[in-house]
């Protein structure tokens, strides 16, 4: 007998059809409800921010001048820029080593899972929130009023501002990290400062110092700014040219600072590749 | 078999040549905090130098049996003695330095994986080495000299400036096996220690575990929840179902009628690993 091919399918397989959405109609109104709440606290005057769209129709043409210097950079001012430069860099660099050696300590003793002592880690938290809570400028002009102008306020304002970022985010990180090493080290009769120091820095590193490259970063940026109070760097330049009204001599020092965080994110990521 | 003591070992010699600590449990009773208890009147005693197989299924209490040995459990009531010191008791300094003793070893190897080999057997020092040289990771030539020997237990010492990270499953809890070791420990315990590896690796890390048991003489316990291994490993079985000891006898004997007494259910096909 000759084998027998087996029945072909009968019918074709029907088309899948998905399932209805579960969503309702309300997500949609939802959305608008939140689209027209924002128009209306922006535009609706007493309501928001009243942000006035005939002034901008009537004073563009004020700051388009000054766009027009700004794109039209004053070379010749470079040789003046550099001294200022060097002082942003230097300010940012040490800021950012002293806020490593203060950090590193308090992210240890700020972490549920590095310090089980709820009072200490309580305090060491609170006061945390409290540094995070002012702003850099205002640490700048409190210090420029206690240790006098110069580049010393500004590294004490930054390595402050510097120190809540990066104790707040390095003890999340050792939060979200898991413990087992840890317990392996407390089960070896190990007390919780040398358990830290043994298994946990050398698992936390990489995520450290990608945080300190990270204010490295934002220091070059706000020591800038920082100037402006009588802290040191480039701010104290950029505030003298602002006052003459040198916007192409200010449009040089954009491109400088443009420049040294390019190169910064560059020379920090290919860094970062490695620690990882 | 049992291995050869010597109770009067100098101290900086080889791992293992301490003499080994017996274990007593009386009427040990964990409630947890959100009230489920874990072990619920426990009486053991293991005598120094046992190979102890502890067998249940997941929740039976196995692991918070082994977690009250050295105190990372504390017991609601009753009293755990290891070595002759009580563990219930013990706070602080005389706890970490009871923890100094009695090795252990997890299912997840709980190495740093960023660290070293030899960083993460070092940890095997913390008790017995001054704080100031932990916190600042300079060890003694001695300390890295036990940390050695132990890899070298273990097969892993070419291995020692690798990161744990980059081993391996079964080479990382050999390296887990081996900072044990490096306590110089009275006893070890392991809690499901080949639970995440393959039938063949599994069988070398026990195999490991037995060398330690009969070459050093060190008491071990090991919770297990494969009969076949629990059989071929432990010399005593003790066999726990819902915090209570329901089985306590000679491994080899125990047939898998006394399994199903433990598990309290019919053996199935994943109850044994295979080889």
């Amino acid at each position: 007998m000759s084998a027998v091919l087996p029945a072909r399918p009968a019918a074709p397989r029907p088309a899948a059809v998905l399932p209805a959405r579960p969503a309702g109609r309300w997500r949609v109104v939802v959305g608008w409800a939140v689209v027209l709440g924002i128009t209306a606290l922006t535009l609706v005057p007493g309501l928001g921010v009243e942000v006035d769209l005939g002034a901008v129709a009537r004073s563009w043409r004020n700051g388009a001048d000054k766009v027009v210097a700004l794109l039209q950079p004053d070379w010749a001012f470079f040789p003046r820029t550099v001294a200022p430069l060097l002082e942003t860099l230097q300010m940012a660099v040490i800021a950012t080593a002293v806020a490593g050696a203060v950090s590193l300590p308090l992210s240890l003793w700020a972490a549920r899972t590095t310090n089980p002592n709820r009072l200490l880690r309580g305090a060491v938290r609170a006061v945390l929130n409290v540094v995070r809570a002012v702003p850099d400028l205002l640490y700048a002009s409190v210090l420029v009023a206690m240790v006098g102008v110069g580049a010393l306020p500004g590294v004490l304002a930054l390595v402050l501002f510097d120190v809540g970022i990066v104790v707040k985010l390095v003890s999340e990180q050792l939060e979200a990290a898991d413990t087992g090493a840890i317990e392996a080290g407390l089960a070896a009769g190990g007390t919780q400062s040398r358990v830290n120091r043994a298994v946990v820095v050398p698992d936390m590193m990489p995520g450290f110092w990608t945080q300190l490259l990270y204010v490295l970063e934002l220091n070059v940026r706000a020591s800038s700014v920082l100037g402006l109070v009588g802290a040191g760097g480039m701010g104290l330049l950029i505030d003298a040219v602002r006052s003459f009204y040198r916007y192409d001599q200010l449009s040089l020092i954009i491109l400088e600072i443009l420049v040294v965080v390019l190169v910064l994110e560059a020379v920090s990521s290919a860094v970062r590749r490695r620690l990882v | 078999m049992s291995a050869p003591l010597t109770s009067a070992a100098p101290a900086g010699t080889p791992a293992g040549a301490a003499a080994p600590w017996p274990v007593r449990l009386r009427d040990v009773v964990v409630r947890y905090p959100n009230g489920v208890v874990a072990l619920d009147g426990v009486s053991l005693d293991i005598a120094a130098g046992e190979m102890v197989a502890v067998v249940g299924l997941s929740g039976s209490g196995k692991s918070s049996l082994i977690r009250t040995l050295n105190g990372l459990v504390p017991v609601t009531s009753g009293t755990v003695e290891v070595g002759g010191h009580d563990v219930t008791a013990a706070r602080g300094r005389a706890l970490r330095a009871l923890r100094g003793e009695v090795g252990m070893i997890f299912q997840g190897f709980n190495l740093a994986g960023r660290a070293t080999v030899l960083q993460n057997v070092l940890v095997g020092r913390v008790a017995h080495a001054p704080a100031w040289r932990t916190l600042l990771g300079a060890h003694t030539a001695a300390d890295t000299a036990v940390a050695a020997e132990a890899l070298d237990r273990v097969g892993m010492l070419d291995r020692a400036w690798h990161r744990a990270a980059h081993l391996s499953g079964g080479q990382q809890q050999r390296v887990a096996i081996a900072r044990a070791l490096a306590q110089q420990p009275r006893a070890v315990l392991a809690d499901e220690p080949v639970a995440s590896l393959d039938p063949p690796t599994a069988h070398g890390v026990m195999a490991d575990l037995r060398r330690i048991n009969r070459d050093l003489g060190i008491t071990v316990l090991v919770n297990l929840h494969l009969l076949d291994l629990a059989r071929e490993y432990g010399t005593r079985l003790i066999g726990l179902r819902a915090g209570q000891v329901v089985y306590d006898g000679s491994a080899a004997d125990a047939s898998d009628r006394v399994f199903e007494d433990i598990y309290g259910r019919s053996i199935r096909p994943d109850d044994v690993l295979g080889t």
